[in-house]
């Protein structure tokens, strides 16, 4: 009877080559007498590709520019209107996407999907600011994101933060990169892009979840500059990571410190390394065996990370739509007055057999293991090598922007007094 | 060698070593994507999202799910699959008799559906785009009892092509995908969109 | 450069102006928020007031007011959404116009403000204190962020626990041999909602003392498989972490396959980490041991010269063959029965503990009915084409206990043990009867005229009810109670070999043709019919809220036991069979054509 019925279908539609099982002539097409023709379906194109490479030249341009602007003019004006410029264009132009943040998910999936293959326009998104930041410093902060010349645009009354909380919450964006990478290698989800506070706002249009959090970090962002950079952003970590080996990084100063300590406070990111020529009273000897026993320790937190994640993975692999699913089915008791849930009509109409959604979570399960302990390594690495380098007082005499955190604003610059002829002497 | 250069000989090495990361990296996205690099078979070009009708439940979610209010999901009708009913299940509520464009007969909740008499008896059925909220309705209706030539797809003009589509993310039937932007339709029908 | 204005005035007017602005971005936030809520709630596109009309329509299609009330409403709710998409848009702009004025406004006070550096009046703190503080934040941070994993852990550990059914099979595998004695199943969801089934199958009085006993307790039953069809033979077993996916043709989840040397459609029991099972030729009768961890055959019992035996072969279908009754054991000896009436009960070395021959059972396709054990006796159905009988042997000696004549005709189906809530009950079915027997007596407790033909499918007793089915019969559910009674029947799907299985409230019946139907238990009303497309002969089982189906090509069909159809999975043993399959702790052990498969994750 069924077999009847599919025959009767395949030869009513047969000759059209079948494409789709919904695709099923019921009525016959009318033959027309008055001449009517039968329109072609409006299909309007999206955005051409040629704009999506317009987009990764004005990002080198304006890449270029800022580290021009930062290093060689000095000019914080100029860092300013240029950061404008970003905010306009890959901000309310663009709408932030696709961003150099954002792009680290698909880069990762690309890495580990086999079906994904990363454009190259976002390759580049990428790629660029990352080559530039291991040149000369994290300029793409300064002036080309849109989320951080936003948040430079609010922050009216910077507060200095304490060190502790400097520390305590600078631990975050490890973690949210950490995370946004499992997520994406395990092909689950983005959740940079799903958790951007910022979009919503150049789009004018989110959710109002997103609305809120916005709202919340630029308010806050007008007292904490640069909320999301410093104690969120993902692509962050990296920036930070390629910044402290750059080749020119941005200096405070054009020539020689004159230690003037006009600069001391100007820093709303807490950026500024302070000359440090004093001995630690505590001496020598207790530095080395305090470094010794974090080097030790080391290993052991790099092992905690891996148990503490290992144990996480079924926590994790539920963010994921088809373990979210499986579970879903079995957890959803089968009767028929109940409403039934979308997932799980779409499930069974899909005509994928229950077994072989069970081996498919199984699998998505073990790769969840494996990343979640590489992912809980990764965290325990990070909260050891941070302790160990908080040990040393490294000795300088200058006031120096730290590499990896300074944003290479050239706020501080306006406070120098030391003229910049003197360079070219 | 002294602190400083010695300091300086370590960042030129590290520095070295994350370049030759960046490039290791680099040459293994592009080379796997194998080849043509450019013109138009090459696999890494810019995507778009699209849904596949044929995976579509109609749960809704196009029309809630989406960044932008209202979605840049909407119906679309592919004309050469229509049947020019009179009696059109998706335009019309089950049940009903009289076949008039009343209000209380309408499925489309605004009412973004323009029904046109063509000839006897056959009537032509448009979609408002501006009104469209891309809730699914009259797909639903017009798969159950008609040919299925409405049809949900994402409008890529209206759309953000979101890193990540907020509607793929909830879908419940995993209808979404990302698409090559040469190819950005997925709408099934007899006529020039046949895929 | 000569100003317009002088800067103070300027600060003071910018001041202002950015003020107003951002208490005007203020207000329009709160309206956006407030319009936004409003549509949320209201949600004019579905509201109830308009499908209340639209009901109403339906009832009085005539009526024109109400035609003309919905319109208006219509038009209304789509004016109300529309225009609060419309003012959400517009005060978003106007917002972002707003707080644009309010930032240019503060960013040219800033720029004509001069800017003072401050230096703070004391030095900067010194480094290793800052130091040793941050040290100290990061491991505080380093330990809430472990706790907070853990917290998150346990909770999510929880929810995964609460999943009945295949949550099983998510887990990482669980040694399933290790538990096979270790834990008793009582708590298993399967195992309380069908617990009367059995509850005095065991002694449950004298459980304390269980292996003292002569007989198991209802928990050394339910955590083994002593007989065809599980606990009972009531097609329920009471194993879990039970596996759904298997391939015979690559050996995936394979865990051993032993040739059985002689042939049987007898199907293998299970006590502890032995499995018996026989096989029988012409003149030659074997019963196996096998171990459950690796296959290995741990003894061979040849019991082909017994003391009184027929020493001529019986008549028997090909279908049936010379070794159909699948053993049963109590804990202690294990019974086997075969085609030629031979009876032996061997200890768990495979020694001979007795013999008994009951004479070449008259029966035209061959004896096939299984034993079963209640307390310490064997029972055995022993229908002929003339004097049916059955009979109840002390398993210790062999003595007759007890045996009572049958007036019914010859029949193959095998015995169920049920707790009906206030007694056991002895479920025997043979044309023309359902009959109820006293196990410990033999006393005929009722009988009900409701099934006809050459009976093979054994009944399966449920929550009260008792489902007996016969090709050219009918399906009858019996209620019980002061007297039994039909509750209802049904003709349309009927088997010839597969029992049917019963649980909660539904019952399951499998045609020898492949079709699984399932029903209401209480009223017969048919929830689901499955199409297996290929023949049945062996008992469906149901294990873990699963029903396990084997196919005669060796595909095991997995559906959900369940009013609603799913299927779970189907694999493959890659080898035919007709046996009903035994489960173990994370284990099913298959009877093929010719090898003995276990099953494992």
């Amino acid at each position: 009877m069924r077999r009847k019925q599919v025959i009767l279908f395949f030869l009513i539609i047969g000759w059209l080559s079948p494409p789709a099982v919904m695709a099923i002539q019921r009525f016959p097409k009318p033959e027309f007498e008055s001449g009517y023709v039968v329109p072609d379906a409006q299909l309007p194109l999206p955005r051409a590709e040629l704009l999506a490479w317009l987009d990764v030249t004005v990002l080198l341009l304006t890449l270029s520019l800022a580290t021009y602007l930062v290093l060689k003019r000095r000019s914080r004006m100029g860092v300013f209107l240029l950061s404008l410029f970003s905010l306009a264009y890959f901000g309310f132009y663009r709408q932030g996407c696709v961003c150099s943040i954002g792009a680290i998910q698909n880069v990762t999936m690309a890495l580990f999907s086999g079906s994904y293959t990363v454009p190259l326009t976002v390759l580049f998104f990428f790629l660029i600011p990352l080559v530039f930041t291991l040149l000369f410093g994290r300029t793409f902060c300064a002036a080309v994101c849109p989320f951080g010349t936003f948040q430079d645009l609010v922050s009216f009354r910077p507060v200095r933060m304490g060190a502790w909380l400097n520390a305590f919450l600078g631990m975050i964006p490890y973690l949210y990169l950490g995370l946004a990478v499992l997520f994406a290698a395990t092909t689950t989800e983005f959740i940079i892009c799903r958790y951007d506070p910022f979009v919503g706002i150049f789009r004018l249009n989110a959710s109002f979840g997103m609305f809120l959090f916005a709202g919340l970090l630029l308010v806050s962002g007008v007292f904490i500059a640069r909320p999301y950079c410093r104690f969120l952003c993902p692509y962050g970590v990296l920036l930070n990571w390629m910044s402290q080996f750059s080749w020119k990084h941005m200096t405070i100063t054009p020539a020689e410190c004159i230690q003037c300590r006009l600069c001391e406070n100007v820093c709303p990111y807490d950026a500024i390394d302070f000359p440090q020529t004093k001995k630690n009273p505590a001496g020598q000897r207790k530095q080395v065996n305090q470094l010794i026993l974090l080097s030790l320790l080391l290993p052991l937190l790099v092992l905690g990370g891996v148990w503490t994640g290992g144990k996480m993975h079924l926590t994790l692999a539920g963010v994921n739509s088809r373990v979210r699913l499986a579970r879903m089915i079995q957890a959803t008791p089968v009767s028929k007055d109940q409403p039934e849930i979308p997932e799980i009509t779409a499930f069974r109409s899909s005509g994928v057999q229950q077994q072989q959604l069970m081996t498919e979570v199984a699998t998505i399960e073990d790769d969840f293991l494996t990343g979640s302990r590489i992912f809980g390594g990764f965290v325990g690495l990070v909260f050891g090598i941070t302790l160990i380098r908080l040990i040393r007082t490294p000795y300088r005499t200058d006031y120096l922007p730290n590499r990896g955190t300074c944003f290479s604003c050239a706020k501080c610059m306006d406070y120098c007094p030391v003229l910049k002829d003197k360079t070219n002497n | 060698m002294d602190k400083q250069s010695r300091r300086q000989f370590i960042r030129l090495a590290v520095r070295g070593t994350l370049f030759g990361g960046i490039a290791l990296v680099t040459g293994n996205l592009i080379l796997r994507q194998g080849e043509p690099l450019f013109g138009k078979n090459r696999k890494s070009g810019p995507t778009v999202w699209q849904l596949n009708p044929a995976k579509c439940i109609q749960c809704g979610r196009c029309a809630t799910n989406c960044v932008k209010t209202p979605s840049a999901v909407k119906c679309t009708h592919a004309y050469s699959m229509c049947g020019y009913c009179n009696l059109c299940s998706g335009y019309f509520k089950p049940g009903t008799k009289t076949l008039d464009t009343g209000a209380e007969k309408q499925l489309c909740p605004v009412s973004a559906i323009k029904r046109t008499f063509v000839e006897d008896p056959f009537y032509e059925y448009t979609i408002d785009e501006t009104l469209c909220i891309g809730c699914g309705k009259c797909v639903k209706g017009c798969g159950a009892f008609g040919n299925g030539s409405l049809q949900l797809q994402v409008r890529h003009p209206l759309c953000d092509n979101c890193n990540e589509c907020s509607i793929a993310r909830n879908c419940p039937a995993g209808a979404y995908r990302r698409v090559p932007l040469s190819d950005p339709y997925l709408l099934k029908g007899f006529g020039k969109e046949k895929v | 450069m000569k100003k317009l204005l002088p800067d103070e005035i300027l600060v003071k007017f910018l001041r202002l102006l950015a003020m107003i602005s951002g208490i005007f971005s203020l207000l329009i936030c709160i309206l956006i928020f407030i319009n936004f809520f409003q549509l949320k709630r209201t949600d004019p596109l579905n509201s109830p007031a308009l499908t209340l009309l639209q009901e109403r329509l339906i009832q009085n299609p005539g009526d024109i007011a109400l035609k003309q009330d919905i319109r208006q409403l219509d038009l209304m709710a789509r004016k109300v959404f529309f225009t609060s998409q419309w003012q959400i848009r517009a005060g978003g702009y106007l917002l972002v116009a707003c707080i644009l004025v309010m930032i240019i406004c503060l960013k040219t006070i800033e720029l004509i403000t001069p800017k003072i550096p401050s230096i703070a009046a004391t030095g900067p703190e010194e480094p290793w204190n800052l130091r040793k503080i941050q040290r100290r934040w990061i491991i505080i941070a380093g330990i809430l962020l472990v706790t907070f994993s853990l917290t998150l852990v346990w909770f999510t550990h929880r929810m995964l626990t609460g999943i009945p059914a295949e949550a099983g099979h998510l887990k990482a595998n669980v040694s399933g041999r290790d538990s096979i004695t270790g834990n008793p199943v009582l708590q298993s969801p399967v195992a309380s909602l069908t617990s009367d089934t059995v509850r005095l199958l065991g002694n449950a009085v004298k459980s304390n003392q269980a292996v003292a006993e002569d007989f198991p307790t209802q928990q050394e039953i339910r955590s083994n498989f002593p007989s065809f069809r599980g606990p009972g033979g009531n097609g329920i077993a009471f194993q879990k972490n039970i596996p759904v996916l298997w391939d015979g043709a690559s050996g995936k989840n394979i865990g051993w396959k032993t040739e059985i040397p002689l042939p049987g459609y007898n199907s293998p029991i299970i006590w502890k980490d032995k499995i018996f099972l026989s096989g029988a030729k012409e003149n030659k009768r074997e019963v196996y041991c096998l171990g459950a961890s690796d296959g290995k055959i741990l003894w061979t019992t040849d019991l082909s010269k017994i003391p009184g035996s027929p020493g001529q072969n019986p008549k028997v279908n090909a279908e049936t063959g010379l070794a159909a009754p699948t053993l049963t054991t109590d804990g202690q000896r294990i019974y086997t029965i075969f085609a030629n009436g031979d009876l032996a009960a061997l200890d768990f070395e495979g020694k001979i503990i007795w013999t008994k021959s009951l004479g070449l059972p008259k029966n035209h396709y061959g004896h096939s009915s299984s034993l079963i054990m209640y307390h310490d006796m064997l029972i055995i159905q022993y229908d002929q084409t003339v004097s049916g009988k059955v009979i109840a042997f002390a398993g210790k000696t062999g003595e007759k206990v007890w045996e009572t004549a049958r007036n019914v005709k010859v029949s193959w189906a095998s015995p169920v043990l049920a707790n009906t809530g206030s007694r056991m009950e002895l479920l025997l079915a043979a044309e023309p009867d359902v009959t109820s027997y006293d196990p410990a007596t033999g006393k005929e407790l009722w009988k009900l005229d409701c099934i006809s033909g050459e009976v093979g499918p054994s009944v399966t007793y449920a929550n009260g009810m008792v489902f007996s089915i016969n090709e050219y019969s009918k399906l009858a559910a019996i209620r019980l109670g002061e007297t039994p009674s039909l509750a209802w029947e049904d003709n349309e799907y009927l088997s010839d070999v597969p029992s049917p299985v019963a649980i909660n409230d539904i019952v399951i019946v499998v045609t020898s043709y492949g079709v699984v139907v399932c029903y209401d238990a209480a009223t017969g009303k048919k929830y689901w019919v499955k199409e297996l497309e290929k023949s049945v002969y062996s008992s469906p089982m149901i294990a873990e809220g699963k029903i396990y189906i084997l196919d005669k090509q060796g595909m095991m069909h997995i559906l959900r036991a369940d009013k609603i159809l799913a299927v779970i999975g189907e694999p493959s043993l890659g080898e035919g069979s007709v046996c009903t399959p035994a489960f173990g702790e994370g284990r099913i052990y298959i009877r093929g054509n010719k090898h003995l498969f276990c099953i494992t994750k």
